[in-house]
């Protein structure tokens, strides 16, 4: 598990969710974000854009799978480096 | 049996607005014209109020009222996207008349823009309707030009 703030203000709306989703796909394990009680598969759009993540809010990111470890190092890197 | 019928199922698609339908590779927005939101269609708006393409419920409205994420009773996953890079507006030009877990119809008015401010914004008014979750489209139609808010403008048949 990584812990990342988004800092993009406009959060994951539809350009940086579908390349989120793009990066997830390159992967095995199943990825997940977490804010607080809320979970979104990471490799569907509408799971992550029903999340509405929005610039400062701090997500978690986490795998399950033979490639886990490499999928959250990538993720939380993508996810951070957001700038748009 | 129930697959049978299933996968035989049409699904229509209704037109959010007035305008000209044109299909979604001609979205000048790579993320659109590539597919890789999902695969739909894009309305050229002549008017100014989004009505929902489908039967279903609000999932999500962006908090800045330019997207809409509706999950249709068939399954489908459809995010109805007001503009190009019109997320950088943060709401300005846009008003939200639903909420999130509505029970919409096809033809109920979701979200209203402003095309002066659009306009003045530089900002193209195109707006994609897409279905997020691609995989379960056996065929897509789109029957591009001139349309009206509600009439058939897509049949999709599910796999």
């Amino acid at each position: 598990m990584k812990e990342i703030i988004i800092k993009n203000p406009t959060g994951l709306h539809a350009r940086p969710a579908s390349q989120l989703v793009m990066q997830c796909k390159g992967f095995e394990s199943e990825i997940t974000l977490i804010r607080g009680d809320q979970t979104a598969n990471a490799k569907s759009i509408m799971s992550i854009m029903a999340m509405a993540i929005m610039g400062g809010d701090k997500i978690q990111v986490t795998a399950e799978g033979p490639d886990a470890e490499a999928a959250i190092e990538a993720i939380a890197t993508f996810l951070e480096s957001l700038e748009e | 049996m129930f697959k049978f019928l299933k996968s035989n199922k049409g699904i229509t698609i209704a037109a959010p607005c007035n305008g000209e339908i044109v299909t979604i590779d001609q979205v000048p927005d790579a993320v659109f014209a590539q597919k890789m939101v999902g695969d739909g269609f894009a309305i050229i708006p002549s008017s100014n109020d989004i009505h929902s393409p489908v039967d279903g419920e609000v999932i999500q409205v962006f908090p800045t009222y330019h997207a809409i994420c509706l999950k249709s009773t068939d399954g489908l996953e459809i995010i109805v996207h007001i503009g190009i890079d019109t997320v950088e507006l943060k709401g300005e030009g846009f008003t939200c008349h639903t909420s999130v877990g509505a029970n919409v119809k096809a033809g109920d008015l979701l979200l209203s823009f402003s095309p002066e401010i659009l306009a003045a914004k530089g900002k193209n008014s195109i707006t994609p309707v897409v279905i997020t979750n691609q995989e379960v489209l056996k065929s897509l139609k789109v029957e591009t030009g001139l349309t009206h808010t509600a009439d058939t403008v897509a049949k999709i048949t599910l796999k």
